[in-house]
């Protein structure tokens, strides 16, 4: 082995250790915010009970503005980071949980609703976007809990059960999956990109009530 | 092999490793910065409705000043990143969207226009900037999940081919394209120096004209 060999070897071992890295991160971050997206989206009613006690109309407000903004930001940084389902070289080398793409496109839903519908103040907008949530968290846990931190411990029909929910032990079916999570989210975009265009920005459920 | 030749070599794969490594980082980070620009952008209208609700003056100004900083100092600092597809060696050494130079011209449009007209006041002005955010995600989007990172792909090889800056016999329009955008940004670059020049010209004039004026009138005040 000459040194430039070994400086290649090194470099790459770099490289990709420093990829796998940053991709095993991401994937080790996400089961975290999808319970802060969860405990923030299903404590509602404990913020609202605690905005009724607040004496002053400013600490309310602030209250409900770092609220809302944490919440929404979360369930915006969940589709952000779950785009390495949407990757075929991504879902075939790394470990990730089956059905993660479509848990992102829940997300995806969810925002869509945000921003056409009006989940705050709308009864049926809010039921929407609660089971949106509770499909993606199921699309994501399950898979997440039996496929990819129990396959080395489960023997048997259930090991089959397992690796067929881990991305990297079932290719075909991963793959195949990120195609139609990507067909999918185009879909949900389009639909976003010609509602913006539609009202040029501003929100047109206040116009419309207003009128 | 001696010990000096194995510790020239780690030196040597520790300063090129690095280098790749912060190269690989960036655009590895450079979709979920486009992600997030794209979605602060095109949810203005939730970010409307929920400040319209504030009861109080104060609530709502931090409320949108803060959107207004995320989404904004997100399209520059996504442009930034997006300036890597502009070096010519990585271009032709490194897996990079081919189209990618073009995004990052989609990208600076959107902001010009964001400099040129009160994209947040002027309906048309902001459905503009909306197109060039799409078509350039687009461009990035595209060579990205079917080319790039998808090369264990065998039934994507067309877009492996063709799509990847650097695909054999694809250096040469990869560089092509990113020669015409690096063009295209200058340019745009030279409009946005040259009006902002006139802008702070003109505002600068109009200050003094008002600071002078007073000092005319108490001077034609006193003569009388």
């Amino acid at each position: 082995m000459s040194p430039q060999d070994l400086t290649s070897a090194i470099s790459q071992g770099l490289n990709s250790g420093g990829e796998q890295f940053l991709e095993g991160t991401l994937a080790a971050i996400l089961p975290l915010m999808w319970l802060a997206i969860l405990g923030l989206h299903l404590g509602r009613p404990y913020i609202l009970d605690m905005i009724d006690r607040f004496t002053l109309r400013l600490g309310a407000d602030l209250l409900w503005l770092i609220y809302v903004g944490l919440r929404d930001f979360l369930i915006l940084s969940g589709v952000v980071v779950s785009f390495m389902f949407f990757f075929p070289d991504v879902v075939v080398t790394d470990q990730l949980p089956l059905t993660g793409g479509l848990a992102a496109v829940c997300v995806m839903g969810v925002l869509i609703v945000k921003l056409i519908g009006d989940p705050d103040h709308d009864a049926r907008a809010y039921s929407l976007v609660t089971y949106l949530l509770g499909l993606g968290a199921a699309f994501y846990f399950i898979p997440y809990i039996l496929g990819v931190q129990a396959n080395s411990v489960v023997t048997g029909g259930f090991l089959k059960v397992s690796n067929f929910l881990v991305t990297a032990s079932n290719p075909g079916w991963a793959v195949g999956l990120a195609y139609a999570c990507i067909a999918m989210l185009g879909i949900l975009g389009a639909v976003a990109v010609g509602y913006v265009l539609k009202t040029g920005g501003r929100a047109e459920a206040d116009i419309s009530s207003a009128s | 092999m001696s010990p000096q030749d194995v510790a020239q070599a780690i030196t040597n794969a520790l300063v090129r490793g690095g280098s790749q490594f912060a190269v690989a980082t960036i655009v590895a980070f450079l979709p979920v910065m486009w992600t997030t620009t794209l979605m602060l952008h095109l949810g203005r209208p939730y970010v409307l409705r929920t400040l319209r609700r504030c009861g109080l003056r104060l609530g709502a100004d931090v409320w949108w000043m803060s959107y207004l900083l995320m989404r904004d100092a997100l399209l520059v600092i996504t442009f930034a990143l997006s300036f890597i597809y502009f070096n010519p060696n990585l271009v032709a050494s490194m897996p990079f969207p081919i189209t990618g130079p073009l995004a990052a011209l989609c990208l600076l449009l959107a902001l010009a226009v964001k400099l040129a007209r009160r994209v947040d006041d002027d309906a048309q002005a902001f459905r503009l900037s909306t197109v060039f955010l799409i078509i350039g995600a687009t461009l990035y989007y595209l060579p990205l999940a079917f080319a790039v990172e998808a090369a264990s792909q065998s039934h994507l090889s067309w877009f492996q081919q063709n799509l990847v800056s650097n695909a054999p016999g694809r250096t040469q329009p990869a560089l092509v394209i990113m020669w015409i955008s690096l063009a295209g940004v200058a340019a745009v670059a030279v409009w946005i120096f040259f009006r902002a020049l006139a802008s702070a010209n003109r505002t600068m004039k109009r200050r003094l004209t008002a600071q002078t004026a007073p000092a005319v009138r108490e001077k034609v005040t006193s003569a009388r």
